[in-house]
């Protein structure tokens, strides 16, 4: 199977005669590791979603919860809903390491770019839902404040799947560099193919409230979950360090740094 | 036989035996609950390391490589039997 | 290829995870749980045990073969080792129409949710790896393996080996743990 990575590593030479801005590149690289502060620490700790307010519980007791926590969710969720973009600023960083491995044209850096991007849109939403819960919990029944709860983590969930196609791109790419010391190692890709693995599971979340697949349960929500955020941290360390190798490869083949 | 020359086949033999140990042997009323759980267990930890080390052939492997899937099967034996023996039965 | 062992090694740990959250949630309904677990078939479940670990052996005398170079001999074990995988997945069929067709589903108690969450999440296993053996069958038919040319056949065969490994565990878990009197 002939691929553009067979080709071996895209070096500047085969680009068009721009600089690099190599300063804004590590920048975005830098938003992975922002993405998932925000993220675990106001959607899930301040918000009160790790561990979530379970699946079984009554419309009463949702609306209660809410009630309860009302300022925390609307600060973690509203605060979350914005620092979201990162999410997608890091898929660019990431999308043009991969560039450097299938070429300018490559099929899967697009994949990343666009899975990033769209993976943005199911938590900002389910964000908006949730924060709207409890800025309105004083004016609406139990049973909107329970349909609003599900709303927002049958969206959040079931949208795993693009977030499974970025993950599976970078994987493919990333075990296909042919430089002797991969920009990114196979451990992290191979870890990679474990969170796409562990995505699957989520589908059973509509139709249980208890048990290990419930969306609080141990896979749909402690595995599920913890592999995306160990992936995230793995996957950012090497994109940072991928940008300074990037720079010594093109100072190396002559190219203006800027 | 060239067959029987092979390690793996000798291990495999074993395996299949200790198999029908437990599922038609110790499983069996006649056997106190605490001795056929006990054995059914200690029985499929080492049915694992055998897999691990003749099958998987970590036998020779870097050693760390080998000590986190030996520290694997104990933890995974000392936390179905740990918790076996934490629950009782009720009444 | 030595970073599938990551993925090797991170699917065991989830499975000992699982493993614990098992006994922990049989730990607050143990009732429910013993009497579910004398419905289950425990001698389909010993069959299930001797299929796998006769697939295994199956597989790990292919990479001998292969690693001296007895290009002959490995397909043959590598067939042996796809016929055995299809015999897991008709023999969990079976079991899993005889549970239906008495009206039991994941849904009838916390054990049998357990049941179908842990047998299923292993079978999408041997349906994985069945379909690695499948690919790693043709190619050694072609000639594709010899013993300086065999990671991608010892990969699939670790794979396996996690596969047959993992329902040992399980087997005894589910089908055989007499609660303690």
């Amino acid at each position: 199977m002939a691929t553009d990575a067979d080709a071996g590593p895209i070096r500047s030479t085969q680009l068009e005669p721009y600089p690099t801005d190599f300063t804004s590149w590590k920048f975005l690289a830098w938003m992975g590791p922002v993405f998932l502060a925000a993220f675990f620490g106001l959607w899930g700790v301040l918000a009160g979603n790790i561990p979530p307010f379970p699946p079984s519980a009554s419309a009463e007791e949702v609306w209660q919860n809410y009630h309860d926590h009302r300022l925390a969710i609307m600060i973690g969720m509203t605060v979350c809903l914005s620092l979201t973009a990162c999410y997608m600023a890091w898929g660019v960083a990431i999308s043009q390491v991969m560039q450097r491995i299938e070429g300018p044209n490559g099929i899967w850096s697009k994949v990343e770019m666009m899975g990033a991007t769209i993976t943005c849109a199911p938590i900002m939403t389910a964000c908006a839902i949730w924060a709207t819960a409890a800025h309105e919990i004083d004016s609406i029944t139990p049973q909107t404040a329970h349909m609003l709860y599900w709303f927002g983590w049958l969206l959040i969930d079931l949208a795993y799947l693009v977030t499974s196609f970025k993950i599976a791109g970078c994987s493919i790419v990333f075990m296909r560099d042919r430089r002797a010391k991969k920009l990114v190692p196979d451990a992290v890709s191979w870890w990679g193919w474990v969170t796409v693995a562990s995505f699957f599971v989520v589908n059973a979340i509509p139709f249980v409230t208890t048990g290990p697949l419930a969306f609080n349960g141990v896979i749909s929500f402690w595995i599920a979950f913890f592999t995306w955020f160990f992936w995230i941290p793995s996957m950012s360390y090497f994109i940072i360090k991928a940008v300074d190798r990037i720079k010594a490869e093109d100072a190396a083949d002559g190219r203006r740094i800027d | 036989m060239t067959l029987l020359r092979e390690r793996a086949t000798w291990v495999w033999i074993g395996l299949m035996m200790a198999t029908c140990v437990t599922t038609w042997g110790l499983s069996k009323d006649a056997f106190n609950p605490t001795v056929a759980v006990v054995g059914i267990f200690l029985i499929a930890a080492l049915k694992v390391r055998f897999v691990i080390l003749d099958f998987m052939e970590l036998r020779h492997a870097p050693v760390p490589v080998r000590m986190a899937f030996e520290v694997w099967v104990v933890a995974v034996a000392v936390i179905i039997l740990g918790f076996w023996f934490a629950t009782i039965a009720p009444g | 290829m030595d970073g599938v062992w990551v993925f090797i090694g991170a699917d065991s740990v989830i499975f000992a995870i699982l493993f614990l959250t098992f006994m922990q949630d049989r730990h607050a309904d143990a009732a429910v749980f013993e009497a579910s677990r004398q419905t289950l078939n425990a001698d389909l479940g010993g069959l299930d045990t001797l299929i796998l670990l006769t697939s295994s052996w199956l597989v790990a005398l292919a990479v001998q073969a292969v690693k001296r170079d007895e290009l002959n001999r490995a397909p043959r074990y590598l067939l042996g080792g796809v016929l055995t995988g299809l015999m897991f997945v008709a023999s969990k069929s079976t079991e899993y129409g005889q549970k239906f067709a008495v009206g039991i589903t994941p849904a009838t108690d916390p054990f049998y949710m357990w049941y179908f969450t842990l047998t299923g999440i292993h079978l999408a296993h041997v349906l994985l790896g069945t379909g690695l053996l499948t690919f790693a069958w043709r190619r050694s038919r072609q000639r594709r393996f010899d013993s300086g040319n065999r990671a991608v056949l010892e990969c699939v065969a670790s794979f396996w080996h996690l596969v047959d490994l993992l329902w040992i565990v399980l087997f005894p878990l589910l089908y055989l743990m007499r609660m303690a009197s």
